[in-house]
């Protein structure tokens, strides 16, 4: 499954100013990058700039990465930050999970009906808001900052729905366990 | 590295955003570490113009990075593309700024001994500095990147006042620290005649090339401290008091005829 050189080479020879390493990197990469923006961002054209501004960044800066990790994971890391950095400059609302908009109720309402189960059933009946947030938090590494950017939503409302997203979910795998 | 992998099932979910949070979440922490699976991701029609965005991508990184300076012009307001006329003078090419600055320094070197002589130095020397600073920033004969800039329809004079600008606030808080260390108030009084050559060059590079009108003050004026140094007195006497008023005079007066003149200023390019 090893197809030429390691991404740590590449990433080397891109310090060097090596453009075909530099190249090999973005078609490597860029292409996952920007499905999983694309899960976090319908507007296209600003995944596309993001995407354009995490490359550039790596090129400017390829020894931000310390060698531990994955440079998938590392790369991510800069994506998602370009991205919401992005969305802060557009002053655009562009994130996902439109259809949260649609009902405001609905966060309260979803809570109630949790059924008990297993986590991924926890997790798919919350509610669009809370699943935004546990996404950007919890799983994309957010700030409570960074994700309030990439939402649009206040600061508070973030730390608000992870708490009670944390609760509620606590509180169905208990159930679900007992 | 792991022998799992994502089923094409659920690949093709979490490309289509069909599957749920949990699963998604599940696909990404394994994409981050499996490459295979990467590339399978890749392989799909994804969301953006790749290799649109690479062509964008390359061309950004393939233009040079702006200077220090240049990125400095920009935090304080001007656009992009007059910060990069502004910076591209050359005497923003480090070497003109350090040579001034060392001139400079043997002059308040030599005053701050305390030698009456060293004084009539930095004297004869100090006012000058600015103005040939100024010279070279937009001389044609020093920097060739004027002419495409001057015959582009682009404002000579706004340039030029922009570059002046941009020179004496770099030029001058090195020339006021050197001037710290001569004694008296030699130190600040020189300033005024520094802003009256300035003017003065400004003015008749209306006329002549400017590198020229700044080469001829900064032999006029040196004579003339050459002149009065041999007569008895204070070195400071002719830069103070009446004088001052004087070089506040020739400041303004020269400043005047420039913005006069300013359309004249189209003329740089035959100079050569």
């Amino acid at each position: 499954m090893d197809s030429g050189p390691g991404d740590e080479m590449l990433l080397a020879a891109v310090a060097e100013r090596d453009m075909g390493a530099f190249r090999t990197l973005y078609e490597r990469h860029a292409g996952w990058l920007a499905i999983r923006l694309g899960r976090r961002c319908n507007d296209r054209d600003l995944v596309a700039d993001a995407i354009q501004d995490t490359f550039v960044a790596v090129w400017q800066k390829p020894q931000g990465f310390r060698g531990d990790g994955d440079i998938a994971a590392w790369l991510w890391g800069i994506a998602i930050r370009r991205l919401v950095s992005r969305l802060r400059t557009r002053g655009s609302l562009a994130a996902v999970f439109e259809d949260a908009k649609a009902a405001p109720a609905a966060e309260d309402q979803v809570l109630l009906s949790v059924e008990y189960g297993d986590i991924g059933q926890a997790l798919a009946r919350l509610s669009p808001e809370m699943r935004a947030v546990i996404q950007a938090v919890v799983l994309d590494g957010l700030s409570a900052r960074e994700a309030a950017q990439l939402l649009h939503v206040p600061v508070s409302s973030v730390k608000t729905r992870l708490y009670r997203a944390k609760a509620h979910l606590r509180a169905a795998l208990a159930e679900g366990s007992s | 590295m792991t022998s799992w992998h994502l089923d094409d099932d659920t690949l093709r979910r979490y490309v289509e955003q069909t599957d749920s949070l949990a699963e998604g979440a599940s696909a990404e922490q394994h994409l981050l570490s499996c490459e295979p699976c990467r590339a399978r991701v890749n392989a799909t029609a994804g969301v953006i113009d790749l290799a649109a965005v690479w062509d964008r991508t390359r061309d950004a990184v393939e233009v040079p990075r702006p200077s220090v300076f240049e990125r400095l012009l920009r935090v304080a307001g001007l656009p992009a593309h007059e910060a990069r006329l502004v910076a591209v003078a050359s005497a923003f090419r480090g070497v003109w700024l350090t040579g001034a600055a060392a001139v400079l320094a043997f002059a308040a070197l030599a005053a701050a001994m305390g030698h009456a002589r060293g004084l009539w130095l930095f004297l004869a020397v100090a006012p000058v500095v600015p103005c040939l600073v100024v010279a070279a920033s937009y001389d044609p004969w020093m920097d060739p990147a004027l002419e495409p800039e001057l015959v582009t329809p682009y404002p000579a004079l706004r340039l030029i006042l922009l570059r002046t600008i941009a020179v004496l606030a770099l030029a001058l808080p090195a020339v006021l620290l050197f001037g710290l260390v001569v004694p008296g108030e030699t130190a600040f009084a020189w300033l005024l005649p520094a802003v009256g050559f300035v003017a003065v060059v400004l003015a008749a590079s209306t006329w002549v090339s400017p590198l020229r009108a700044a080469i001829a003050v900064s032999c006029a004026w040196p004579a003339l401290v050459s002149l009065l140094a041999t007569r008895p007195g204070s070195p400071d006497a002719i830069i103070q008091g009446r004088a001052q008023a004087g070089f506040l005079v020739l400041a303004a007066g020269s400043f005047g005829i420039f913005l006069l003149r300013g359309r004249q200023l189209r003329r740089l390019r035959p100079w050569r």
